[in-house]
């Protein structure tokens, strides 16, 4: 039963890692990238590690990959992005030192996990309890310079997404706001007697805003 | 010592089979009386009878609806995207429907000399679980309005997707509140250590934040920004007709049956009653839908109450206020249980 599972979730986290590569639409790509890291977590729960499955899909299925579906829904069908020429020849060429490396590390091991029986099932094993006591005692380190990794990351996006000082005037940004349209089309304003803006004020708003700037520029 | 499941870890495999089928059965036997429930309430609150014309006192009506919708010509628009878009309503219904498997509906009980636990498996990650499944069930939301191909359902998923989001974080940190006060992780093993006190009591706050953020990530009023008729004509399944549309409307209301189960298990101590008097063990599935009832006329009655909240306020809520109470809360939690 378990070799069945194992097949089905091996089969579609490789099946979904071509996909990322390959398919030439960003969205499916991402969809794609979603079925691989899913196959994981089913990997992950074949070898008992159920708080990692359920990590694995809350934290990149559920919360990393929407935020990407999220902006390749938005912004993605774009035209395709043409890779330079010395993209094109290190590409491949990374690709093929890292299979190497790969290719290293297993012969490496003799395969000797082919023929053997793996580790022994202990009780607990995968557990939160267990996993939260390792992280608290033998990983403290790595695991709190993990989180401030996350915490300059998290930093780091609220100073860049952060509106920059001197490029917007807000209060003429508020009085451009208000869309001009022809007098007498119903619009909120008018039914409430408000005072128009007229193209002509906003032109010279704008210029009066202009010399400001340029005023306090000099 | 709390039993962790490992699956199958007492019961016959035939057991779990008959307990899938018997869980699936009968939620999906009364999610049909759920709808009339809430329409004919709806319909109390807003000084109108509600659906009383098929069967009596209308308790017909979805048998009706049902056969209307099964029958129906099965569309979609030229734009869309074919395969996506019959595969968007499976995911969301697949999902609401696993999410099921974990509610404990009772303590494990002695027939014919095999225990049986009344609950689908009590995972040790417990509701780690809920929130993996309801992380994949945004895909069927996400997708099926993208796949539509029409700008409202896509502007209806889009919304989806920032509100979960968003709201999720609140909702885990309430529940994390409850999982440091009762150390342990398992749903009968949260119940069991309600024993003295539901949580509800020192948990109050927690339970606040959780009730406000499930209102959300369930996109029931007032935070159906995502379906907002007034806007976005239905949201994400404007463009769905037929069984995909039943499928989404089913998935929501498993969703809320879902959300308030595991509000039951975590805050009013599941299967329990005030004062622990020695009951039949096959009434316990009688008191956790009971109190889930409560839940579930909440959501209902908040329907009929409040209006929706504009998109920037849901934000701003989402994150300026809850997510701080949450963080507080789970602080406060942990250096008094330290």
């Amino acid at each position: 039963m378990s070799a069945v599972l194992f097949f089905i979730a091996a089969i579609g986290a490789l099946a979904g890692a071509i996909g990322v590569v390959t398919l030439r639409n960003p969205f499916y790509s991402v969809l794609a990238l979603v079925c691989h890291l899913v196959a994981l977590a089913a990997l992950f729960l074949l070898l008992r590690a159920e708080f990692v499955a359920a990590a694995q899909v809350v934290v990149y299925a559920g919360a990393v990959m929407v935020l990407y579906v999220f902006v390749v829904a938005y912004v993605g069908g774009g035209e395709e992005y043409q890779a330079g020429a010395a993209l094109r020849v290190l590409g491949p060429l990374f690709a093929l030192a890292l299979a190497v490396e790969l290719c290293i590390a297993m012969l490496g091991s003799a395969l000797s996990g082919i023929g053997g029986k793996g580790a022994p099932y202990v009780r607990g094993f995968g557990t939160p309890r267990e996993i939260g006591r390792l992280f608290l005692t033998s990983y403290l380190f790595p695991f709190e310079l993990a989180s401030l990794l996350l915490l300059v990351a998290a930093i780091g996006a609220v100073v860049l997404a952060r509106r920059r000082r001197g490029l917007d005037d807000p209060e003429l940004e508020s009085r451009l706001l208000h869309t001009p349209r022809p007098v007498f089309t119903g619009t909120m304003a008018e039914a409430a007697g408000l005072p128009r803006i007229v193209p002509e004020l906003i032109e010279a708003v704008r210029a009066g805003a202009e010399l400001e700037r340029t005023d306090a520029g000099s | 010592m709390i039993q962790f499941a490992d699956v199958n870890y007492f019961e016959p495999w035939w057991a779990q089979i008959v307990k899938a089928l018997v869980i699936f059965g009968i939620v999906f036997a009364v999610l049909p009386m759920l709808t009339v429930y809430e329409r004919k309430l709806l319909g109390r609150f807003q000084g109108r009878y509600g659906p009383n014309r098929v069967g009596p006192f209308g308790l017909l009506q979805p048998l009706a609806e049902i056969v209307k919708f099964a029958v129906k010509e099965p569309f979609r628009p030229t734009t869309s995207i074919g395969f996506l878009f019959r595969v968007a309503p499976a995911i969301a219904i697949l999902t609401a429907v696993a999410a099921l498997a974990i509610i404990p509906w009772g303590n494990v009980q002695h027939i014919f000399g095999t225990r049986f636990g009344l609950y689908g498996i009590d995972v040790s990650v417990g509701p780690l679980y809920v929130f993996a499944m309801a992380g994949i069930s945004f895909y069927g939301i996400m997708l099926g309005g993208w796949a539509s191909g029409s700008k409202y359902s896509f502007l209806g998923s889009m919304r989806a997707a920032a509100q979960l989001i968003s709201y999720e974080v609140s909702q885990g940190l309430a529940l994390v509140g409850v999982v440091i006060t009762s150390q342990t992780l398992s749903l009968t093993g949260i119940i069991h250590a309600q024993r003295g006190m539901w949580y509800i009591v020192p948990q109050l706050l927690g339970f606040l934040i959780f009730m406000v953020a499930s209102f959300a990530e369930t996109n029931r009023a007032p935070f159906d920004l995502v379906e907002a008729d007034a806007e976005l004509v239905g949201g994400y399944f404007t463009e769905y007709g037929g069984t995909g549309f039943v499928a989404y409307l089913f998935a929501e209301y498993v969703n809320m049956i879902v959300v308030s189960a595991i509000a039951t298990t975590m805050f009013l101590g599941g299967w329990l009653i005030p004062g622990n008097p020695s009951i039949p063990g096959w009434i316990d599935p009688f008191i956790v839908a009971a109190k889930m009832m409560i839940f579930i006329t909440l959501f209902i009655w908040i329907r009929a109450t409040l209006p929706r909240l504009r998109y920037d306020q849901l934000m701003s809520f989402g994150w300026k206020i809850l997510l701080p109470l949450a963080t507080v809360n789970l602080l406060v939690t942990a250096i008094v249980v330290a």
